[in-house]
């Protein structure tokens, strides 16, 4: 186990800078995982990691050890990929035992690890077949287990989840969590899909075009997105992001007022973006209540996802489950200062500091 | 017509072609072998399997098998050896490498008779550029055609030089089927890039190897025109092999029945081979 320091990592292709320059101290133990659409860096910055793809500048350190230049075999971290890259040929048993054979290990060690990964990952019984007679989700534990095996100083996922369908997707999702709690080792896990991030991550770091955006714990970067790209990336549905200015107590958005945190942080006058969560939005009657026109209604079971216009603003509100909602209802809505996030419209940076937490609400 | 009688007339069709070129040619060529004939247009005499009793028991037979064999054997493993190098490094990213790819296959697209006349003229007495070279090395002067080792040797030199590009090209094309992510696994693994070769590469090529050696075995058997067109089978014999010998027989010596016989042995020896080489190196059909 180790932590890892990246220190102004970064990656040129010629004149295209594929990674601008990245800095991270990644705890011993932690689970980071990096998050952005794709052509963002993420993987380049992870491979940069694993030695697969030469730094241009900059320096990479595992457990204080500096391993900018050295080769991946070298560097003791272990790679699970996006395609598994098992090796066809080999049994599975050869496959987790490779590595280790490499590294002129004696056969009963090698012996112990490999039945000892297999057993925690429920390999037993395919540990003679080929990759190709396995299922995408047994072939992922193999890539899992090949990773296991060696007992590396960090873990470096790089999208591993991808090829699974939904279903698998989850539970192999829960088997990644269970495994970093089991063994403790650091991780880094690259993904385009939130959900995994949210769910996974100790700390997100979250890029886009090479840059990094933000980077901080789950609910951290939910609560509070640094800039409008991680406000929009973040979270399902959509933030609503509504142009407006600063006028007194209130942002006014074309028709619609809505009343601004105390510390909203913008000058009068300002052109801002408001951030307006669709689950931030209550659906209740109340002073400052404003009719909802409904348009699309989209029921996902649990919750109803509706589509509509408050005084000529479209936005997006999801509420309770509800089946007596149908297209052209309106509903009273309130706004929560508490839960707005203001961006300032010229930078795209948040400018209000707070940004409040479930449960926790305006000073009276 | 039903999609049941489609299928069974394109059947009947590819039956009826295989038949007219493959099976009608190979049964005559057998059944000549049965008979005693000086020409194509003479009454043939039925002789059973006097002609193989003939054949079998003179010497320049077995000579000429052995040379089949020394001869295949020797151009199968320096194009394979050279094609899967070649291709490893043509698989490299360098400046100009699509120009020397295209460069790379040319000897393979040249007339037979063009790249054996070029390799004469490279190796003649007075002029060719390979006999300068040596001279100017101070090493003696090598007799290509008249010491049986050197023709044997510039036989195959010929064969390899012309076909290895053919080798190179489909292991190219099987080298960019490999992904990458292995390559990176392997290196993640601890591997150097010898190991890489032998653990990723070479395994991941096993089944277009397997086919590529099959079909110049049989291609290299049976091999005519390059030992024709430069030795003619000399000198005495040195370069003869069975493919040579019987064009000989039948058309050298008039003797249509046992140059029938030579090449039906030629052709039971290679569907042997073939047979067993597929029960040792059967092809992936999982």
């Amino acid at each position: 186990m180790a932590e890892v320091r990246l220190k102004q990592v970064r990656k040129a292709y010629g004149a295209a800078v594929a990674v601008h320059g990245v800095d991270l101290d990644i705890r011993d133990g932690e689970f980071v995982v990096f998050l952005g659409p794709s052509g963002c860096g993420k993987s380049t910055t992870l491979r940069m990691i694993a030695g697969l793809e030469e730094i241009t500048t900059g320096t990479v350190e595992i457990g204080g050890r500096d391993v900018t230049r050295l080769e991946p075999k070298d560097r003791n971290i272990a790679m699970v990929f996006q395609n598994y890259a098992l090796y066809p040929h080999k049994t599975i048993y050869e496959n987790l035992a490779f590595g280790l054979r490499m590294r002129k290990m004696e056969r009963a060690e090698i012996d112990r690890r490999v039945r000892s990964a297999s057993t925690m990952l429920g390999l037993d019984p395919y540990l003679e077949r080929k990759p190709k007679q396995l299922s995408g989700g047994q072939m992922q534990r193999v890539a899992l287990g090949r990773a296991l095996v060696r007992d590396p100083d960090v873990f470096l996922l790089d999208e591993p989840l991808s090829n699974l369908d939904a279903k698998l997707r989850v539970r192999m999702r829960e088997e990644i969590a269970r495994l970093h709690q089991e063994v403790g080792t650091s991780m880094v896990y690259v993904t385009h899909d939130q959900v995994e991030a949210m769910t996974l991550a100790n700390r997100i770091l979250i890029m886009r075009d090479g840059h990094v955006q933000q980077v901080g714990a789950p609910l951290e970067v939910y609560d509070r997105p640094a800039n409008l790209f991680v406000a929009g990336f973040i979270g399902s549905p959509e933030m609503n992001l509504v142009d407006g200015h600063i006028a007194g107590t209130v942002a006014r958005c074309g028709a619609l007022s809505v009343p601004l945190p105390p510390d909203a942080g913008a000058a009068e006058g300002s052109e801002v973006v408001l951030g307006i969560r669709p689950e931030h939005v209550t659906v209740a009657e109340g002073p400052g209540a404003r009719p909802f026109h409904v348009a699309v209604i989209e029921q996902l079971g649990a919750q109803t996802l509706c589509i509509g216009d408050v005084d000529g603003v479209r936005l997006k509100v999801l509420m309770d489950r509800s089946d007596a909602v149908r297209h052209g209802t309106t509903l009273p809505v309130q706004f929560r200062p508490e839960r707005l996030h203001v961006f300032l419209k010229q930078t795209g940076l948040r400018v209000n500091r707070a940004g409040a937490r479930e449960g926790q609400r305006p000073a009276a | 017509m039903s999609s049941k009688a489609t299928i069974y007339s394109f059947l009947f069709m590819g039956l009826a072609v295989t038949a007219l070129l493959i099976v009608a040619p190979v049964a005559y060529a057998v059944s000549l072998s049965f008979y005693q004939m000086d020409s194509f247009v003479g009454a043939p005499r039925f002789v059973g399997l006097d002609n193989y009793a003939r054949m079998l028991s003179q010497w320049v037979f077995w000579r000429a098998l052995i040379n089949g064999f020394i001869y295949s054997l020797g151009t199968i493993v320096f194009q394979v050896v050279l094609g899967i190098g070649f291709a490893l490094v043509l698989n490299q990213v360098f400046p100009g490498r699509n120009i020397v790819r295209g460069l790379s296959i040319l000897p393979y697209l040249l007339p037979t008779v063009v790249v054996v006349l070029t390799f004469k003229w490279m190796v003649d007495g007075s002029i060719g550029v390979l006999t300068k070279v040596i001279a100017a090395l101070g090493l003696p002067p090598v007799q290509w055609f008249e010491s049986p080792g050197a023709a044997m040797a510039s036989v195959i030199l010929v064969s390899v030089w012309m076909w290895t590009p053919f080798v190179t090209t489909t292991f190219l094309a099987a080298l960019q089927t490999v992904p990458s992510s292995l390559y990176e696994a392997a290196k993640v693994d601890g591997t150097n890039a010898v190991q890489r070769f032998f653990h990723i590469t070479l395994p991941m090529l096993k089944p277009i190897l397997t086919v590529i050696v099959l079909l110049r075995a049989v291609w290299m058997f049976n091999k005519f025109d390059v030992i024709w067109l430069l030795t003619q089978g000399g000198p005495v014999g040195a370069t003869e092999h069975l493919a040579i010998l019987s064009y000989k027989q039948a058309f050298g010596q008039f003797d249509i029945g046992g140059g029938a016989a030579v090449a039906t042995i030629s052709f039971a020896i290679l569907s042997v081979a073939v047979f067993i080489y597929f029960r040792l190196f059967p092809l992936d059909t999982e």
